[in-house]
């Protein structure tokens, strides 16, 4: 005699045993997620986008406009009572106080002077939030630079920051480096940018502001861009023997194991070992021979 | 018979000066400095690649601990380079409170440069004096933020909550004791004749250093240059406020020290017009719940105890975390000056420059 | 001489452990070394101050250098390129000597659990009392100096050193 069959009852889920332990190692500052956007803020790719955005908003209109004249021709043949004219649909307003800062045309004096002191080298000009951007050509940003601190006009006197961004997922560049110009007497700012591959090597800023010493050797510490006639190109804020390069996106915000040493090995055996290997690279053998 | 070699020895990252974790490479010839490097990076936390996995309005947090003495001032920043970022317009009360808030950490800070200072150099009264007032603004901020030290004062778009009340009077209370605290460091100090000995001609930066450097705040205007960002490009409530901006010609510690006593009686002036004039209003603009970004990169310049304290930010389409985060740390580049600084003098007169820069090392090595 | 009948002889003498009387004069007097890292820092600076005095407990006196201190307050984020700097000034301090990990960043990292920071000083250096908090007010740190001083008070000298002789035989 067999048993009858039950219908399939869904299995229960496997309860947990013991209490609910927080995965750390699943949480989202540590996962490695490369961009697969390129949020350069940009005026042509502004307008390209509107553009697209509206000329897309538009055959949908149209769309439904002959959508709409089909259906009525259709009612109309059936003898039904013709359906509502579509309305244009309006964009919803959000309720609330943001004003997204959009590029604009750069009418601006300095921005219009910039880009006739450099003609061709200047790739895009646009204003955004209040600030004045100016791209230009990566061979060409030391003699950007001159002429912002030279020309009388302009007399860009400081340079107030200069930083570097990884975008992994563009095509023609890898790196945007943006200098911030202040001109103190004239109390106004300007941003220069250049895109720069991998590999490329552009000009140092410091013949011109020396200010821009050790922000080079950041930006080459954490991105890994090296710059040409730089006084000391070397690794500033990670020590010296440090691995890889930490604001690139490919890096883990945890790192890569290198601060998971343990320093407590033996008594300063850490600097033993640092001093063996220092010695080691300039000639000198320290460990004693063991006697026999 | 007697070699004349220079020595090289090493200011090492820990040393009785209080102001972090600097190391610095001096090479000596007797007791004269031929050439000094500053090594950095003991308190590199990676709070820039940190905060490109909190949100907008998490990455305040980390904030307070990179300029861990004025933490006030880079919530400012924060707050005001997101707020510019999305285009938010803070109601004029929070902006007055802001102000408020931002001048009374500026007088904690001076009052700790004032105080770690003068231990460096030997007066050690004027430490306990200045913690003292200290630790009355610390009150306030306790009453308004919670913290004594990492405030996380403001949130976007304006602040959590309005004054508790008896802040004001607290803070009036301080006001009307403030000024004699200053006249009696001024009488231990300023015509002090060690207290000269060791300041005056002391770390010169000339104006012409100074702006190439990229050096701003009261080195600058110890220098001569009249470069206030409260006044060339105001933010919060400065363009209201009616303040002066002291500078002086000799560019040298003692007139760094002078600069930074009389920005503390600005400060106490600001403090006083934001008390006496606080409008009536909502404290938070309306913004939704989870801010969500358009391609954008802004720079936000504020100008914090030490410097031009700048923050960039590049945000990505619909990202609620920024794409990139950038510090402009004003330690970070005040401290390439300390080698022109020094070069040419005395050992003691490097830890009268390390102090007079009033560098924080939690802002440099980020 | 009875419990209840005190002579002339004990008003001026106290009998005890001589274990006892160096844990009291090792606890009451405990010179701290200055290593402020980061924001602890200015908390400990402020628990030194006029307010919060720390002198009162016999630790008023921080010492500059590794070789005339006996506790380590370290206060603030510990990094890799740190580490081995902590590692040498604490082999630098004689015996006997003892660590305090002030604030979340010396206990575990605190809120920078990032590449370079070191999640807690423990890693490095053996640790005694650990002191939460972001930074720990100063009656925090007063509080774990006291228990500090407790753990002083009621260790015995011949386990503290028993390791130590066992280890080098």
């Amino acid at each position: 005699m067999t048993d009858p069959i039950d219908p399939q009852a869904p299995e229960a889920p496997e309860a947990p045993a013991g209490p609910y332990v927080y995965d750390y190692m699943a949480a989202p500052n540590r996962q490695v997620v490369l961009p697969k956007t390129v949020p350069l803020p940009s005026l042509r790719t502004y307008q390209a986008e509107v553009a697209a955005a509206a000329a897309a908003d538009e055959a949908k209109w149209q769309k439904q406009l002959a959508d709409f004249e089909v259906a009525k021709a259709k009612a109309e043949a059936e003898g039904k009572d013709a359906p509502k004219p579509p309305v244009r649909a309006v964009p919803r307003k959000d309720d609330n106080d943001l004003k997204t800062p959009w590029p604009t045309e750069a009418k601006d004096a300095d921005l219009l002077k910039l880009q006739e002191l450099l003609g061709g080298q200047v790739e895009e000009v646009f204003e955004q939030a209040g600030e004045r951007v100016c791209q230009v050509k990566k061979e060409a940003i030391l003699e950007a630079l001159k002429v912002c601190r030279d020309e009388p006009s302009l007399k860009y006197e400081m340079l107030a920051d200069q930083s570097a961004t990884h975008y992994p997922a563009a095509k023609d560049f890898a790196f945007s480096i943006v200098y911030h110009l202040t001109s103190v007497s004239r109390s106004r700012r300007l941003r220069l940018r250049i895109l720069v591959p991998e590999g490329f090597v552009p000009e140092s800023a410091c013949p011109l502001y020396p200010s821009a010493n050790w922000m080079e050797r950041e930006i080459y510490d954490m991105l890994g861009i090296r710059f040409a006639n730089h006084p000391d190109m070397t690794r500033i804020l990670c020590p010296e023997d440090w691995e890889g390069y930490p604001l690139r996106k490919e890096y883990p915000t945890v790192g890569l194991g290198q601060r998971d040493i343990d320093f407590r090995d033996d008594r300063g055996g850490v600097l033993n070992r640092l001093a063996m290997e220092k010695a080691g690279q300039m000639g000198i053998n320290l460990k004693q021979p063991k006697a026999d | 018979m007697f070699k004349n070699e220079e020595m090289e020895i090493n200011l090492g990252p820990q040393h009785p000066s209080t102001h972090g974790v600097l190391r610095v490479k001096l090479r000596l010839d007797g007791e004269t400095v031929t050439k000094c490097t500053p090594i950095i990076g003991y308190l590199h936390r990676g709070v820039e690649k940190i905060c490109e996995n909190q949100t907008y309005f998490q990455g305040q947090v980390w904030t307070d601990r990179m300029d861990y003495v004025a933490s006030i001032s880079n919530n400012l920043g924060w707050a005001e380079g997101v707020e510019k970022l999305f285009g938010i317009e803070v109601p004029r009360r929070a902006k007055y409170i802001r102000t408020m808030l931002t001048e009374q950490n500026r007088l904690a800070s001076h009052l700790l440069w004032l105080a770690t200072h003068a231990l460096d150099i030997g007066a050690m009264t004027v430490f306990l004096y200045a913690f003292r007032e200290r630790e009355y603004l610390l009150d306030l901020f306790e009453a308004f933020c919670g913290a004594r030290l990492t405030t996380t004062a403001f949130r976007i778009g304006g602040l959590r909550e309005d004054l508790p009340p008896g802040f004001i009077k607290s803070s009036q209370a301080f006001q009307d004791r403030f000024l004699a605290c200053i006249d009696e460091y001024e009488e231990l100090l300023t015509e002090n004749r060690i207290w000269k000995k060791r300041t005056v001609g002391v770390a010169k930066l000339s104006a012409e250093d100074c702006i190439a450097l990229g050096v701003t705040g009261p080195v600058l205007r110890a220098a001569g240059v009249p470069y206030d960002i409260r006044r060339a490009f105001p933010n919060a409530a400065y363009a209201e406020m009616d303040f002066e901006i002291p500078t002086r010609p000799e560019a040298d510690t003692y007139a760094r020290y002078l600069v930074r006593l009389a920005e503390m009686r600005q400060s106490h002036r600001i403090i006083q017009q934001c008390i006496d004039g606080l409008p009536e209003g909502p404290v938070m603009a309306k913004i939704p719940k989870i801010l969500r970004s358009e391609v954008n990169e802004v720079y936000h310049p504020i100008e914090a105890p030490k410097g031009e304290l700048g923050y960039y930010f590049v945000g990505e389409k619909g990202g609620t975390m920024p794409y990139r985060m950038h510090v402009r740390a004003p330690s970070f580049v005040n401290l390439q000056a300390l080698s022109k600084m020094t070069e040419g003098r005395l050992l003691a007169d490097v830890i009268a420059a390390i102090g007079t820069l009033d560098v924080v090392l939690g802002e440099i090595d980020r | 001489m009875g419990v209840n009948s005190p002579t002339a002889l004990e008003h001026v003498l106290i009998t005890t452990k001589v274990e006892k009387v160096i844990n009291w004069a090792r606890a009451s007097s405990v010179w701290p070394m200055t290593f402020g890292l980061a924001c602890c820092a200015i908390e400990m600076m402020a628990a030194g101050a006029s307010r919060f005095d720390f002198d009162r407990f016999g630790a008023g006196i921080f010492r500059a250098t590794p070789r005339q201190s006996d506790l380590m307050i370290v206060a603030g984020t510990v990094t890799y390129k740190m580490a081995p700097v902590i590692k040498k000034l604490y082999d630098q301090m004689p015996e006997p000597k003892w660590v305090i990990a002030m604030g979340s960043c010396a206990t575990a990292g605190g809120p920078f659990d990032s590449y370079h920071t070191i999640q807690g000083v423990d890693k490095v250096i053996p640790v005694d009392v650990f002191i939460p908090g972001c930074p720990p007010r100063p009656e925090s740190l007063i509080y774990g100096f006291l228990k500090l001083q407790d753990k002083i008070m009621t260790s015995s000298i011949a386990d503290r050193y028993k390791e130590i002789f066992e280890e080098v035989g």
